[in-house]
């Protein structure tokens, strides 16, 4: 018994000790968050001698793998080229990647790590990751976070900026391309074949929301991110007897939907949203199926898009990563590096580089353009930073493999669309 | 454990010290450490409460399960529609959320409770891939039922409240060092998986316990001597639900939002892999196997930078997330070839080698 009342004195002593000694510890709070450097310019968190440090958390091992390494790729590429410019206000700009597998836990404790650390998140991929944050970045973290994810779902946070139309608008834009160019008429049936989930279902209020603009019908299709035949449902689209077909699904569904299609002679178009296609495909069997029926709404021009900008990012990456694929994964990662970029130089000229500074920066971009279609304004949180989407078609012949068929447009209903 | 009893007094209060110097650690952390590793703790506080829960249906009762993910789910998301409110459009009940944490452990038993006529008749692998149904079937269900689960992009998780202390991130100052969740959290984590490893120490040490191996080492013998195995099976199948929900409870309220694509197939196997890596069928080998298959790929991206072989995200190379994948399978390997009874035998081992030479 003496050995037990011994313990709980040594316990109780030790705790008091410790409550002391808590008193040093690294975390006790003091105030310094606000520093002012020589140059006049405030500056806060990410922040720490002559670095400014940006956060990324990709994907690299999970589903997304082949998307998260052409952005974080082309990232480092514009952070590189950033740096070698002479920085921002003085500063070299690091990025700080973390790869998170698509698994939330991971993509949680990466976020927490990196937040102390980092300005702000020029990537983070995962829409359902990004909601599980978004309290803490609303709350208190107040860092700016692009994702890449184009989900209606994001918008509305001052703080989370989804760049160029989310998944609805493009839709919308995906049936009008149907309507004005494909010979789709009020009282048809298109089909729609979609993932389970945020992605297809943000996709499915886009076409059910132009279907009844336009008079159509829309035949649901749901299947999920595993189901890579897509026999049954050509079949039973043929059965209903749409005009046409939209697909919210990857790359693989994709392929397979026009292939069967194709292959059963059921000829009528098939478009899909940007994460339905990669280039890749076009060296498969259901290649020259899909450089025939099938076309790619996408927010932005393609990779291999006739403008000088587009040339030159395609010669400094395959300088840079000779031998990486090319594909729409690094015009996305490279505008959203770039959105952050132009904001970080704003908020220098502002000479505020705290968090806060560069959310207004953020705030008054309003015709950002880097020559890849659209031009994007970021004045509004509570809509997408831009309405328009380019029509694209599979060419094997062009870098990338994919030409642009409509330029940068929105269409009425996606103009006047209100989620 | 009759060694306990014959146990020299010096050996028992060394073992006292140690205790002491662990909890009085234990408690002083969240003062020193960073969010993140607060995190990772109690990440690896909650693997421990569903690894215990698994190791008494797999270890101690010889059931394999491979749904222990879907049980999980039911106590996170059982939580959320109990304590929420309803302000976010799902359904939500707005009870006061210490109740709507034992209700969702009581739904997570009451789940496994409706599915032991299943694992009530079935063993083994069969059983096994009964149990992978639940977590397809709740898979499913997650994504779907949008009303109760916010879809694919998962709910808000309310913060717990006890006592009038709420477990969210508006700061309180505890000696000058602020406390967010994750400190208050520590403190509500420790206290759970202290109480759910005593109880399960004194369910295995006990009648019951041996009741539990019995039926895993020969079911008919353990039926002629007198142990009801079926309703043995039933009851270990909804204690190890319990277990479940209650960790789901608290990885929901670390999350901060629960999302579907938690509760996959992959998060069953982790749970597996812990046992086996931990020691079958003890306390102490599950925690030892929660804490190192959940720290490990965390420590591993965490320090990506600067581990040899090991290249940072998007230079080539073996990334983090790959490395611990190569590093777990190499864990189960070794440890099934050279440590069959998991990591705690190395312990264990140790201890007994000492007590015969002490003798």
């Amino acid at each position: 018994m003496t050995t037990t009342t011994y313990a709980t004195r040594t316990a109780a002593g030790a705790l008091a000790a410790l409550l002391l000694l808590a008193g040093c510890s690294s975390k006790a709070k003091d105030d310094d968050s606000d520093k002012q450097s020589a140059g006049g310019v405030k500056t806060g968190e990410g922040i720490s001698g002559k670095t400014i440090t940006l956060g990324a958390l990709t994907d690299m091992t999970g589903v997304y793998a082949t998307l998260g390494k052409s952005v974080t790729q082309a990232q480092q590429l514009y952070v590189k080229q950033l740096n070698a410019a002479g920085g921002v206000c003085g500063y070299e700009v690091a990025l700080s990647v973390r790869d998170h597998g698509y698994d939330p836990q991971k993509a949680v404790s990466g976020y927490t790590e990196l937040e102390p650390k980092v300005l702000g998140f020029a990537q983070f991929i995962g829409s359902p990751f990004v909601a599980a944050v978004k309290q803490r970045v609303d709350g208190q973290d107040k860092g700016l976070v692009l994702p890449q994810a184009w989900s209606a779902a994001l918008l509305g946070s001052p703080y989370i900026r989804v760049i160029g139309s989310t998944y609805d608008i493009e839709t919308i834009n995906a049936v009008d391309f149907l309507i004005k160019e494909k010979g789709i008429k009020k009282g048809d049936k298109i089909g729609h074949v979609y993932f389970e989930g945020d992605y297809g279902e943000s996709a499915l209020v886009g076409s059910k929301h132009m279907a009844k603009e336009a008079g159509l019908t829309v035949v649901e299709q749901k299947i999920k991110p595993t189901d890579n035949d897509m026999t049954a449902q050509v079949a039973a689209l043929k059965q209903a007897g749409v005009k046409a077909i939209v697909i919210s699904a990857g790359p693989r569904q994709a392929a397979s939907l026009v292939g069967v299609a194709a292959a059963g002679g059921f000829d009528v178009p098939i478009i899909g949203n940007n994460s339905a296609f990669a280039p890749q495909l076009l060296a498969t069997q259901a290649g020259p199926a899909l450089m025939k029926n099938y076309y790619v709404a996408s927010p932005s021009l393609p990779i291999g898009a006739d403008t000088p900008e587009a040339k030159k990012l395609v010669a400094d990456y395959q300088a840079a990563y000779p031998k990486d694929a090319l594909d729409n994964g690094i015009v996305a990662g490279w505008t959203a590096a770039s959105a952050f970029g132009e904001a970080l130089k704003k908020a220098c000229k502002n000479k505020d580089l705290t968090r806060e500074g560069v959310d207004r920066a953020l705030l008054t971009i309003n015709t950002f353009d880097l020559g890849f279609g659209p031009t994007q304004d970021f004045t509004d949180p509570k809509s997408a930073s831009s309405r328009e989407s380019v029509i694209l078609q599979p060419d094997k012949s062009v870098t990338g493999g994919m030409k642009v068929v409509r330029e940068a447009e929105a269409s009425e209903a996606a103009k006047t669309y209100n989620p | 454990m009759s060694e306990a009893l014959v146990r020299p007094l010096k050996a028992l209060s060394t073992r006292t010290y140690l205790w002491t110097a662990a909890a009085v650690l234990l408690l002083a952390l969240p003062f020193y450490l960073d969010r993140f590793w607060l995190q990772a703790g109690l990440f690896a506080m909650a693997a421990a409460l569903g690894a215990i829960g698994i190791n008494l249906l797999t270890g101690a009762t010889g059931q394999l399960s491979m749904g222990h993910a879907f049980f999980l789910a039911v106590g996170a998301y059982g939580y959320c529609v109990f304590a929420a409110d309803g302000d976010d459009g799902l359904t939500g009940l707005g009870l006061p959320t210490w109740l709507a944490a034992v209700l969702a452990v009581l739904v997570a038993g009451v789940a496994g409770g409706l599915f032991s006529p299943i694992s009530g008749r079935l063993s083994g692998a069969y059983l096994g891939i009964a149990t992978l149904a639940l977590v397809f079937i709740g898979q499913h269900v997650m994504f779907n039922a949008h009303d109760l689960t916010g879809g694919a992009n998962g709910r808000d998780v309310p913060p717990l409240n006890l006592f009038g202390l709420t477990f969210d991130d508006r700061e309180l100052l505890v000696a000058a060092v602020p406390f967010g969740s994750a400190e208050k959290l520590w403190y509500a984590g420790l206290l759970a998986l202290l109480g759910g490893a005593l109880f399960a120490r004194g369910v295995l040490r006990g009648r019951p316990g041996r009741a539990m191996n019995a039926i895993r080492d020969h079911r008919i013998a353990a039926g002629v001597i007198g142990v009801p195995v079926a309703r043995y099976r039933a009851a270990v199948f909804v204690l190890s639900s319990m277990y479940a929900g209650l960790a789901g409870v608290l990885l929901a309220l670390v999350f901060q939002r629960t999302v579907p694509d938690y509760f996959g197939i992959t998060l069953s196997l982790e749970y597996l892999a812990m046992i086996v890596i931990g020691g079958l069928g003890s306390v102490s080998g599950a925690v030892a196997g929660a804490v190192f298959v959940s720290l490990l790929p965390q420590l591993l991206t965490r320090y990506s930078d600067a581990l040899p072989l090991v290249s940072a995200p998007g230079t080539g190379g073996i990334a983090p997330g790959e490395a611990s994948r190569y590093l777990y399978g190499a864990a189960v390997v070794l440890v099934v070839l050279f440590l069959p009874g998991g990591l705690v035998r190395v312990t264990a081992r140790r201890r007994t080698r000492t007590l015969t030479e002490e003798r």
